[in-house]
């Protein structure tokens, strides 16, 4: 169940403040999406850039909190943050860490990939990466192939190769290749997020999109 | 607390981990359970120790999962983009209270044109020093540097300042002097002291020597304060058992009298109080709900006449 947790509004108010801000909550830097740095990797460069942030005004964000009573009373450690983009419908919630600051800025970046994707289809940076990805998988299993195929012909060539000489050149392979994994970041950009339920629009022609980001961002 | 069924338990144990049906007990739902395990996991891979990880990760959900709660297990909270440590003995700070210093903090550095030689601020109150940090940081990194900042924090408790003291060296963002170092009307200070907003000493002798005189009182742009809010009754039924039985009851509820109001909003009455003598420009105070809301906006209106303000807007009492 979500709702928004607090209406600041009538406490500053009281305070003296005029509430100027549409939204509750501070405006998350709506750049911080294009500030990542891109690593040094080649095929880095065919990758569209990082999406920017929609406009804090398309953007409808709850907090997860369970009914009853709140602030001192209880100390719930739940942080995850949902963000509903009001133009397309679509939903993502990020509860990877345990910091509601950070979810919040994971969220963003979540809905600004899922709403380039909307716009841009297969151009667009995640359907990039996840061919890039592709692709990797495809090479890896050829190199794979290659490797067993090599391994087969050397056996037969002298008759008996030690198993533990090719298990460990296979170990060794399978090591450098996670090592260009990290390297890109991509892979683990995308990594460990989960579709939970994909909901038809009710009556409407918008699809409503659930998405959870569970993992930690390694950036 | 209804009890837990046994097939939750089950499914804990196939679906995630025995780990998280050992922590449901404290966490109530798999999903919290599945994201504190993760989170407990993290933790003890990002921080080095000679006990081996498994075995760790096991200590710290059998302390979890006995209901201690989560930040004093991992020893931390995350506050806005500060990690705040936390020890039993001093409350952990809460989502709504990073949500409103968050938006202080914009507020603050937003609305002055031009900026202010100085900003001076005072948290009541302080616990882990949470509140002051945040806005320290925030306002370090929006504010031209020659904006000098001089806040302070008080808390009765020595356990609360001697945290919020560790705090605040573990994340100090001033840098190192610069040279030619900057004057003293440009710094920038952040200091904890010990002591009870009740004392008697507090208005005549400590504050002046902290805020400079201003024409009407002393010059503060800020008092925050989230004091001890919790009635006796709700503390009894409605206060949730892991904050009753791990977090200190001095930080919750004040059980004496004082004066003419109900004894939780005691602290409400005292700190409109010392704002009647400070005249800070802002005050903001977080209260336990619409109903305390509402009492204490009804104190604001009694106290404004004190204030000498006429309820326009620009000082305390705009509320009532
Ligand atoms: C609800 S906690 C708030 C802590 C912190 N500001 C936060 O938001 O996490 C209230 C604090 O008030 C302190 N306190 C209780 N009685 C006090 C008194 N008479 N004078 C000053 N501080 C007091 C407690 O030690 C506790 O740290």
């Amino acid at each position: 169940m979500f709702r928004p947790f607090l209406s600041l509004r009538p406490l500053l108010r009281l305070a003296g403040f005029s509430a100027a801000h549409n939204g509750v909550l501070p405006p998350s830097s709506a750049v911080a999406a294009a500030a990542f740095t891109t690593s040094t990797a080649t095929n880095l460069k065919q990758l569209p850039p990082r999406p920017k942030h929609p406009p804090e005004s398309e953007i409808e964000e709850s907090f997860l909190k369970g009914s009853g009573p709140g602030g001192q009373k209880i100390n719930k450690t739940n942080s995850a943050v949902q963000l509903k983009h009001l133009p397309t419908g679509i939903v993502v919630k990020s509860q990877a860490t345990r910091s509601r600051t950070q979810n919040r800025k994971i969220a963003r970046d979540l809905l600004a990939l899922r709403l380039d994707e909307l716009a841009n289809g297969s151009q667009s940076r995640a359907a990039v990466v996840g061919d890039v990805k592709q692709k990797r998988a495809a090479s890896k299993a050829k190199k794979s192939r290659r490797k067993y195929k090599k391994l087969a012909e050397e056996k037969e060539k002298k008759g008996n190769v030690k198993e533990e000489g090719g298990r460990l050149a296979g170990e060794e392979e399978e090591w450098l290749e996670e090592e260009e994994d990290g390297e890109e970041e991509e892979g683990k950009d995308e990594g460990g997020r989960k579709e939970v339920t994909t909901l038809g629009g009710t009556g409407t022609k918008r699809a409503t999109i659930v998405e959870v980001e569970n993992t930690r961002n390694e950036r | 607390m209804p009890r837990l069924r046994p097939s939750l338990f089950w499914q804990a144990r196939r679906e995630i981990s025995p780990l998280a049906a050992q922590l449901l007990p404290a966490c109530r739902d798999l999903e919290s359970a599945a994201n504190e395990l993760r989170w407990i996991r993290e933790h003890v891979q990002d921080t080095p120790s000679s006990v081996p990880p498994g075995l760790r990760v096991w200590n710290l959900v059998e302390k979890r999962g006995k209901g201690v709660p989560l930040q004093y297990v991992l020893g931390t909270q995350p506050f806005g983009n500060l990690e705040i440590q936390c020890r039993p003995g001093v409350l952990i700070p809460r989502p709504e209270t990073e949500a409103y210093t968050l938006h202080l903090a914009t507020l603050l550095s937003q609305s002055q044109h031009p900026p202010p030689h100085s900003l001076s601020i005072l948290d009541l109150c302080t616990g882990t020093g949470c509140i002051p940090l945040l806005l320290l940081h925030a306002l370090h990194a929006s504010l031209p540097p020659t904006t000098a900042l001089n806040i302070h924090g008080i808390d009765i408790s020595p356990a609360a300042i001697s945290l919020a003291r560790a705090n605040h060296h573990q994340h100090n963002p001033l840098p190192a002097p610069a040279s030619p170092p900057l004057s003293p009307s440009h710094q920038r200070t952040l200091t904890f002291h010990q002591t009870s907003i009740f004392s008697p000493t507090l208005l005549s002798s400590l504050l002046p020597t902290l805020f400079p005189r201003s024409s009407s009182g002393l010059d503060l742009d800020l008092l925050v304060s989230n004091p001890p809010y919790i009635s006796a009754s709700d503390f009894a039924r409605a206060t949730a058992r892991a904050v009753r039985n791990h977090e200190p009851r001095l930080a919750l509820r004040y059980a004496a009298r004082w004066g003419w109001c109900r004894p939780e909003d005691v602290f409400y009455a005292r700190l409109l109080e010392i704002a009647a003598v400070l005249k800070p420009k802002r005050v903001l105070m977080e209260v336990g709900g619409m109903e305390q809301a509402l009492r204490v906006v009804r104190m604001v209106g009694r106290f404004s006449s004190l204030l000498g303000g006429d309820g326009d807007g620009d000082g305390d009492g705009d509320g009532s």
